[in-house]
């Protein structure tokens, strides 16, 4: 496939000036001042041990101990099935209400509606699924009464990988409405007309142009979802609390709980976590290099 | 085929079932609060937590939340649009590195954030070699304790705000713009406040009420710093109860949506695709 | 245009906002308990110009307390223990404020907030802690307390208080089964009742065994029922672990809402939190607190002044209230046995009604600090492979 240049695309712009770098000063000003300063001055205690010497130890662990590993994984697949679900229904919640053709009032309460829900978590969350899907769940007695069904009996558990999933949806959904609607807002309706009037399809259209030009904007929302439930503990710790020991449990064990144990493990799992993080932004990194080729 | 639109069946299925999935939890959370009197439906846990007196109640911490939310969703677009804007039309190699700062408020516990910042800066900043303070200890006043406040507000609120304008620029063609209105003589600032932020306003609405409702919640922060706001009040009394809290999360629930709609309302709306001209 | 129509609105939304925030709320910016004392600083009142009679170390504490204005506290729920009500007796008789900080903190979090505080003598660092039993040596250790031995402190029982004064035990509460009888009417009377089927899918802890000094006790208190003793803590995990096998335990963590709604209808938790909790209901559900037969364990809690504290006095005074009969009482409303209490019996210092609503604990088996902590590390060890989910298993 020959490499078409697009306007500037491919073209390698000029290193910039010191003075155009300036620009971005205050917002690195920002991130040392407030956050990297007060996090690295409790982090660099992931370098010493319980008495306080300069040790490695707590590092290794990380590799050492199954536990630890598992921990990890746990929460990258978490993280992973939610980023992926979340994006794709929110996308199609947020399609639905924009170009989907919907009542205008609709996209307002959903938007708003989102703006709430996306911080719904935690406690409240936990107890608002309990009440509904839980063993004492009003959907669980409906399906009972109604259908006969009992649900657990048959296997499902709120209190499972699949119902911490289904709960975390809660704030995914709308944290991917929220941000692809402005984006589906974009797609000019032009260019809807253009590709009808040339012969395309509805699949034809999306695919071809709706799509590629989404992408960068899905996936860059997608990495945000998956941050978002990487990072999140007290929805999982109340719901799930002993049984599924996402990394953040295992931290806020090591730093938070009312038994003694060790900061540094927890400051050395904390950083373990920024750089999976790292990795996984190197990774749509790479994805969005590839899919923002040709859009300017 | 025709551009009409005919019945958007779809659209409706995708949010009949979001309606569905959103409405049920919070109707089964609203089902348990009003059952606080024995076989009657009825709203004594709302009196009930209504009538706690912690931190002055419930209005004086929700406006102090609101307060705080204002200042900083104002603050944060201030710092995040110019950003954003910077590396999208003059340096971009400077992408990667913007994106994982502000990735990493997600793995950063927020317990570590606020005892960092109270280490940090209960001490005063001297200039350097001498011990003449150059700015007091922050913590130990009330207008210091409120700029990490907001600053911690603006880190934690800082992967949605950005990746809100962010998406929101990408799919306005800001180069466009902005090489159109420097050919028509505007400045920077002119064409910051008047080409740029009215294009991504829906983006900004996205990023405004995200960070809205991570204020209103937030407890960590506030409470180790020692700020009586809503996020404290409603832990302290809900804790321990048991229909308080279903009262106090449905309440609060409804409270932020309505206060959403009248940002929005302020805002001009929105929908208008930006940039479809 | 539209330019000027935004900006139009936003000054249009600062003014509403700011007009609807000056009607509600009364404080316009974010303010503390001031630094500044609230009482006029005095000279001890009995001073007279000849001193004939010097003024007691006690008034000299509460005048000095009283210049400093302020006690900041942290982990302080107004339901546990009826630490409400201590707050307020406090402040109704000292005319102290008191800046509560965040009342859901672990131990881990409030010897975290002294250190992070040791510069700060601003709102935000902690003057007193009440942190779980191995928290006082440990600490200590770290040089983070001040010392002070109350003017009641020959009453405390040996055992619960550093012998230089740095921390000392300061209530005590039974491991309990808090039952919601209007779901199960069934009450367990022991431990080895929770194994019933009945239970189903009903039986809960108030925390993570990794995480909570309350879970990891229940554990441990399980095993004393079950054929191990304090210094063998195995035989509680293989307890939980046959309750999880059962079917029985839900890894939900518990709390009086779950109690109430009958998702947990039977909840492992301190006797005071049961009790205080069933108070909170009203009768709506009914329920009742049960304490197990055997295996019963005690857990101590213990108050320190950190060393860092700015408000020093105000924290030793504090410590005279809660020793005082008076503040031990306030405890024993929240239905917690304070530290004094068989001193306090004694001298029929109890009122009647509520020693009468206290639970019979009789037998109930008091922990060393090295058995405590060597059953943490057995615990929270083995919590997962023993009892926690196959984190392999698919979704």
């Amino acid at each position: 496939m020959t490499e078409i240049t697009v306007m500037g695309a491919r073209a390698k712009l000029p290193a910039p000036s010191w003075r155009t770098w300036l620009g971005v000063v205050p917002f690195f000003l920002f991130a040392i001042l407030f956050l990297f300063l007060p996090s690295g001055r409790l982090l660099v205690g992931s370098f010493f041990d319980d008495q306080g010497h300069l040790s490695f130890g707590n590092i290794l662990e990380l590799v050492e101990q199954p536990y630890i590993l598992n921990s990890y994984w746990l929460s990258i697949r978490i993280s992973a099935v939610t980023a992926l679900g979340g994006g794709v229904f929110g996308f199609l919640l947020a399609y639905a209400v924009t170009i989907g053709g919907l009542p205008r009032s609709l996209r307002t309460a959903l938007i708003t509606f989102s703006g709430v829900a996306s911080n719904f978590a935690g406690v409240p969350l936990a107890f608002a699924f309990v009440a509904t899907l839980g063993r004492t769940g009003f959907i669980t007695a409906l399906l009972k009464t109604y259908f006969g069904w009992n649900v657990y009996d048959r296997g499902f558990s709120l209190y499972s990988f699949a119902g911490l999933a289904l709960t975390y949806m809660y704030f995914q959904f709308p944290l991917m409405v929220l941000i692809m609607a402005p984006a589906l807002d974009g797609l000019k309706r032009e260019w809807r007309e253009a590709a009808e009037n040339l012969g395309a399809s509805t699949t034809q259209y999306w695919l071809k142009i709706a799509l590629p030009i989404l992408l960068p904007s899905i996936l860059g929302s997608m990495i945000l979802l998956f941050g978002n439930a990487f990072g999140a503990y007290a929805t999982a710790y109340a719901l799930t609390g002993g049984t599924l020991p996402i990394i953040t449990i295992q931290i806020g064990a090591q730093i938070r709980g009312d038994v003694l144990h060790n900061p540094g493990l927890g400051y050395a799992m904390a950083m373990g976590m920024v750089f999976i993080m790292a990795v996984s932004l190197a990774g749509y990194s790479w994805l969005q290099g590839r899919t923002e080729r040709w859009l300017r | 085929m025709s551009g009409v639109r005919r019945f958007p069946f779809w659209s409706w299925v995708w949010f009949a079932l979001g309606v569905l999935y959103f409405v049920l939890p919070l109707y089964a959370t609203l089902d348990f609060s009003l059952r606080m009197e024995r076989g009657a439906i009825g709203f004594k846990a709302y009196q009930a937590a209504f009538a706690a007196t912690s931190y002055g109640g419930f209005w004086p911490a929700f406006s102090l939340s609101l307060q705080y939310a204002v200042l900083t969703i104002i603050a944060s677009i201030i710092l995040v649009v110019p950003t954003a804007y910077w590396i999208r039309l003059r340096v971009p190699q400077a992408r990667r590195v913007v994106e994982f700062i502000t990735l990493m408020p997600f793995v950063v516990p927020a317990i570590i954030l606020v005892f960092g910042l109270i280490r940090v800066y209960s001490q005063p900043f001297n200039i350097p070699f001498t011990s003449i303070p150059l700015i007091g200890s922050l913590t130990n006043s009330p207008w210091g304790t409120g700029i990490l406040m907001v600053a911690g507000y603006m880190i934690l609120g800082l992967p949605y705000m950005f990746r809100s304008v962010d998406t929101g620029m990408r799919t306005v063609d800001v180069r466009t713009l902005t090489e159109a209105a420097q050919s028509l003589g505007a400045n920077w600032f002119t064409i910051m406040v008047r080409v740029i932020l009215p294009n991504v306003r829906t983006a900004l609405l996205s990023g405004a009420l995200l960070t809205f409702a991570i204020v209103i919640g937030e407890v960590v922060l506030a409470s180790y710093l020692g700020i009586n706001s809503f996020g404290p009040y409603l832990f302290l009394v809900g804790q321990h109860r048991a229909y308080e809290p279903a009262a106090l999360t449905f309440l609060t629930f409804l409270l932020t949506w309505v206060a959403m709609g009248l940002i929005q309302l302020i805002t001009g709306g929105q929908g208008q695709a930006a940039g479809a001209h | 245009m539209r330019t000027k129509k935004l900006v139009f609105q936003l000054f249009t939304l600062s003014v509403v906002a700011a007009a609807v925030l000056a009607a509600c709320g009364p404080a316009a910016a974010p303010t503390e308990a001031p630094a500044a004392p609230t009482e006029a600083p005095a000279a001890p009142t009995e001073a007279p110009a000849a001193p004939t009679e010097a003024p007691s170390a006690m008034d000299q504490l509460v005048a000095a307390a009283k210049a400093e204005g302020t006690l900041t506290t942290i982990a302080l729920p107004h339901d546990w223990c009826n630490y409400g009500g201590a707050i307020e007796g406090f402040k109704a008789k000292y005319g102290l404020e008191v800046n509560e900080l965040n009342p859901d903190a672990g131990s881990g979090d409030e010897v975290e907030a002294i250190k992070a505080n040791k510069d700060n003598k601003g709102p935000q660092a902690p003057d007193v802690i009440d942190v779980g039993f191995a928290f006082g040596p440990s600490s200590k250790a770290e040089d983070l307390l001040m010392p002070y031995k109350v003017s009641t402190w020959d009453s405390i029982p040996a055992e619960v208080k550093d012998a230089d004064g740095y921390w000392y035990g300061d209530y005590y509460g039974v491991m309990a089964f808090m039952v919601n009888t209007d779901v199960q009417s069934k009450v367990p009377e022991d431990w080895a009742d929770l194994l019933d089927p009945a239970y189903k899918g009903q039986v809960a802890l108030s925390g993570d065994p990794r995480t909570s000094n309350q879970a990891i006790q229940a554990v441990y208190a399980a095993g004393l029922a079950n054929g191990g003793t304090l210094d063998d803590p195995q035989p509680g995990l293989d307890f939980f672990a046959k309750l999880q096998q059962a079917g029985n335990l839900v890894p939900l963590i518990s709390n009086n809402g779950l109690v109430a709604k009958g998702e947990t209808p039977v909840r492992i938790t301190w006797d005071y939190n049961g009790l205080a909790g069933v108070d909170s209901f009203a009768g709506n559900p009914k329920a009742t607190v049960v304490v197990p037969k055997s295996g019963r364990f005690a857990g101590v809690y213990v108050q320190a002044i950190s060393a860092y504290a700015p408000h020093p006095n105000a924290a030793k005074l504090w410590m005279e209230y809660l020793y005082s009969d008076e503040g031990q009482v306030e405890w024993m409303k929240g239905y917690c046995h304070p530290i004094r209490e068989a001193d306090m019996r004694a001298r029929g210092a109890v009122p009647a009604d509520l020693a009468a609503k206290l639970p019979d604990v009789s037998g109930a088996l008091f922990p060393s600090l090295d058995q405590l902590n060597a059953a943490k590390t057995v615990i929270t060890g083995q919590w997962d492979s023993v009892v926690g989910a196959d984190v392999k298993a698919a979704p």
